[in-house]
């Protein structure tokens, strides 16, 4: 309090705007979704029914739940993990002394700027079963014609490459960024040192580079989790058969279309705590293992 | 100086605010929310000017609230806090959980609140039946449709079938499309949009109940009639023609129209609330006709395919003034022209026998053949038993959704009855519980 002699309030006053809107937009829809979670709601006559840890427990014992949480964690490892991979190779590519990096940089970067629901769009027509350019190439070539209206894999799969490009131009722009400051001088005495190209990359680049990759695997994480909602209501609306709805979607759906508030307000409790925990565990991890110093 | 001539320019601002303020506040003005996409929007935008335009005080203001199921859920939400609109548009899936809501006024009783009376006999008889409970209409009229066959008459005229003789059972359809693939016509010859509400239809048009409990209709069903008989072989046909790249399955909703549109169809079983789109994509490219929906045989008796798409719910939260510009409103609706103009551009159904009238009259049917189909279709079948007359059930959404489940897997080669059974039994939990809440 010292900080601020003779304005004893005015600390508090200066934060109260932003904690009023964090407490009316996140605080109190935060406690109201946990108080649902412990009820059934019916939506005809909106009578709230307390059926204490009923939600919960019945969550779990789902088949559609599992199967929804058991994909929702193979969609997101792929996002993140072949994600990460294939826009790091690209970002090294890039920056290359080659002739037009900067043409490829821009090329490889500007589908970021598309939204979401304009990317399933187009990749939905791609692949329309009937009509879709991949769809007959590919029938063509192979003999097997893809229809993700109803194949549970092949919908998957359209899902999660769909989310995975979407998200290319991102991490791209935080990768070349992260190379184009790993000093030269490092790399150059390194391989005067009689180090290989590969040992460059992993005992110089990579460190250097850790910070950048710790931020965006936890970009990733939210990415994966939270923001594919766009992309699988426009291409698939979570079908076939429940294949690609993915946990937040599926809150949506019960919440909002199968009418059970009170369990997809238990869902959202669970997600909360999920991610909670996987942001803990990640931001722990990386802050102990990225090199932060130069 | 300067500044009070501001003074004044501010003052008679305030002045102008003010009178229109008080002009404005004679204005009554209901919100109608709706969920028309697509170039329905654009003629739903029109009829809706149309009334604006009559009484300047007395305004509707259409607001989208996104899919008929987004609507629904955003209606039931609102209405505890009076955020409702005075009008919503729901889909026929939604009459259950209206009616069980007491939320909404009957439409049968909105004459009569004003102290007017209405003439609810104008209306078609499969739309009242439809949307009626114990005789009384409970909702406005306003977008019917029903599913019908389109099909490509320059496909079938190649393949060296006759395009005067469409398929009229499951069996034709079957053989139908197997020698437009041996013609090399196409790769697949059917497909369709709802296939939750295909299978809805089919029932009915066999005169078979969807739920027990009368269908739903004499009281809170406890189960689906199905797994039956019938399901048996009308899915194990649908897989056969899975296997046979007859039918490709083609999604939830409308997804399989552009393929149609495009020529990589022959068949479509779509709403008929497509039909205009349809014509006004394919033009010339190719002969597009129309024809009823394909029976399985002759053993079951007839019903009638179902009344789908919207009709309109008052809120029972409205104040006096504002159910008098809702009733002003629908009277709009159901007058002749407005009627005309909206069946004829978007392909649902005229809903006033002066409507059918006129647009005969004007030998529209002749010129457009197209737009009678589906009528034809449900004015010649039976629409007053319980089953041909349509389901009722509280959570009819999620019943749809385990009846695509169900579908879904049998296209892709599962066993139709493992896949029915599965969902049959988990609308049976869903019904039970509904039905807990309601008594």
């Amino acid at each position: 309090m010292d900080r601020f002699p003779n304005h004893r309030f005015l600390p508090y006053a200066l934060v109260l705007p932003s904690i009023t809107v964090i407490a009316i937009f996140l605080i109190y829809p935060f406690g109201q979704a946990i108080y649902q979670s412990f009820h059934r709601i019916n939506p005809i006559r909106r009578q709230l029914v307390n059926v204490g840890w009923r939600n919960y427990l019945e969550m779990f014992r789902s088949p559609e739940y599992l199967y929804s949480f058991r994909n929702t964690f193979i969609f997101a490892v792929l996002v993140i993990g072949l994600g990460l991979i294939i826009s790091l190779c690209i970002a090294l590519l890039t920056t290359q002394n080659i002739r037009g990096s900067g043409f490829y940089q821009v090329a490889f970067v500007w589908t970021y700027a598309m939204s979401p629901i304009i990317a399933g769009v187009m990749w939905s027509l791609i692949f329309d079963p009937s009509i879709g350019l991949m769809t007959n190439l590919i029938g063509n070539l192979t003999g097997y014609w893809i229809n993700f209206f109803n194949d549970t894999v092949a919908a998957f799969i359209l899902v999660t490459v769909a989310s995975i490009w979407v998200m290319l131009g991102y991490n791209i722009v935080f990768f070349i960024a992260g190379l184009q400051n790993v000093p030269y001088e490092l790399k150059e005495a390194a391989s005067i040192d009689g180090a290989t190209t590969w040992q460059v990359f992993w005992v110089v680049t990579f460190p250097m580079l850790s910070p950048t990759v710790a931020f965006l695997v936890f970009v990733n994480t939210v990415y994966a989790f939270f923001q594919s909602f766009g992309l699988v209501d426009v291409v698939t609306m979570g079908g076939p058969n429940r294949s690609t709805e993915f946990l937040i979607y599926k809150i949506y759906k019960d919440g909002f279309g199968r009418m059970q508030e009170g369990q997809a307000a238990a869902q959202s409790v669970v997600l909360f705590i999920i991610i909670a925990i996987v942001g803990a565990v990640q931001i722990y991890t990386s802050t102990k293992s990225a090199v932060y110093d130069r | 100086m300067k500044n009070l001539s501001n003074r004044i320019l501010l003052l008679s601002l305030v002045f102008v605010l003010v009178l229109a303020g008080v002009a404005s506040a004679k204005v009554v003005e209901v919100e109608f929310w709706h969920s028309m996409t697509g170039s329905r929007l654009e003629v739903f935008k029109k009829v809706v000017a149309g009334f604006n335009e009559i009484n300047p005080e007395q305004q509707i203001l259409p607001v989208l609230v996104g899919t008929y199921e987004e609507g629904l859920a955003r209606f039931l939400a609102a209405y505890p806090v009076k955020q409702e609109p005075g009008i919503i548009g729901v889909y026929e899936v939604g009459t259950q959980a209206m009616h069980d809501s007491g939320m909404i006024i009957p439409a049968y009783q909105i004459p009569g609140m004003l102290g007017q009376e209405w003439d609810f006999g104008q209306y078609i008889r499969p739309i009242v039946s439809y949307y009626s409970k114990d005789g009384n209409l409970w909702s406005w009229p306003f977008a019917s449709s029903t599913a019908m066959i389109y099909y490509n008459a320059d496909h079938l005229r190649q393949a060296g079938l006759d395009p005067d003789k469409p398929p009229t059972t499951w069996d034709e359809m079957h053989e139908y499309g197997l020698k437009l693939l041996e013609a090399g016509v196409v790769k697949n010859a059917l497909s369709f949009g709802w296939p939750d509400w295909m299978l809805e239809n089919q029932l009915a048009l066999h005169d078979l109940e969807y739920a027990n409990a009368g269908n739903g209709r004499l009281g809170y069903p406890t189960e689906v009639s199905w797994p039956n008989e019938f399901t048996d072989k009308l899915m194990t046909k649908w897989s056969e023609m899975a296997k046979d790249k007859v039918w490709i399955y083609g999604g939830a909703e409308y997804n399989a129209n552009g393929a149609f549109q495009t020529g990589e169809l022959t068949f479509l079983m779509q709403s008929t609330s497509s039909l205009d789109g349809i014509l006004k994509t394919v033009g010339d490219k190719f002969e597009v006709r129309t024809t009823f929906l394909p029976r399985l045989n002759n053993d079951y008796p007839r019903g009638s395919s179902l009344i789908g798409g919207n009709s309109l719910y008052v809120s029972n939260q409205v104040s006096k003034e504002e159910l008098e510009v809702i009733f002003e409103f629908f009277k709009y609706l159901s007058r002749t022209e407005v009627d005309v103009f909206w069946h004829q551009n978007t392909g649902y159904f005229p809903s006033t026998n002066a409507a059918v009238q006129a647009l005969m009259n004007s030998g529209w049917f002749k010129d457009s053949p197209n737009h009678l189909t589906a009528f034809l279709q449900i004015l010649s079948g039976k629409t007053d038993s319980d089953a041909s007359a349509g389901m009722r059930m509280g959570v009819f959404a999620q019943a749809r959704e385990w009846a695509r489940d169900a579908i879904e897997k049998i296209s892709r080669g599962e066993d139709q009855r493992a896949a029915m059974e599965y969902s049959a039994q988990q609308i049976k939990k869903l019904l039970e519980e509904y039905n807990e809440f309601i008594n």
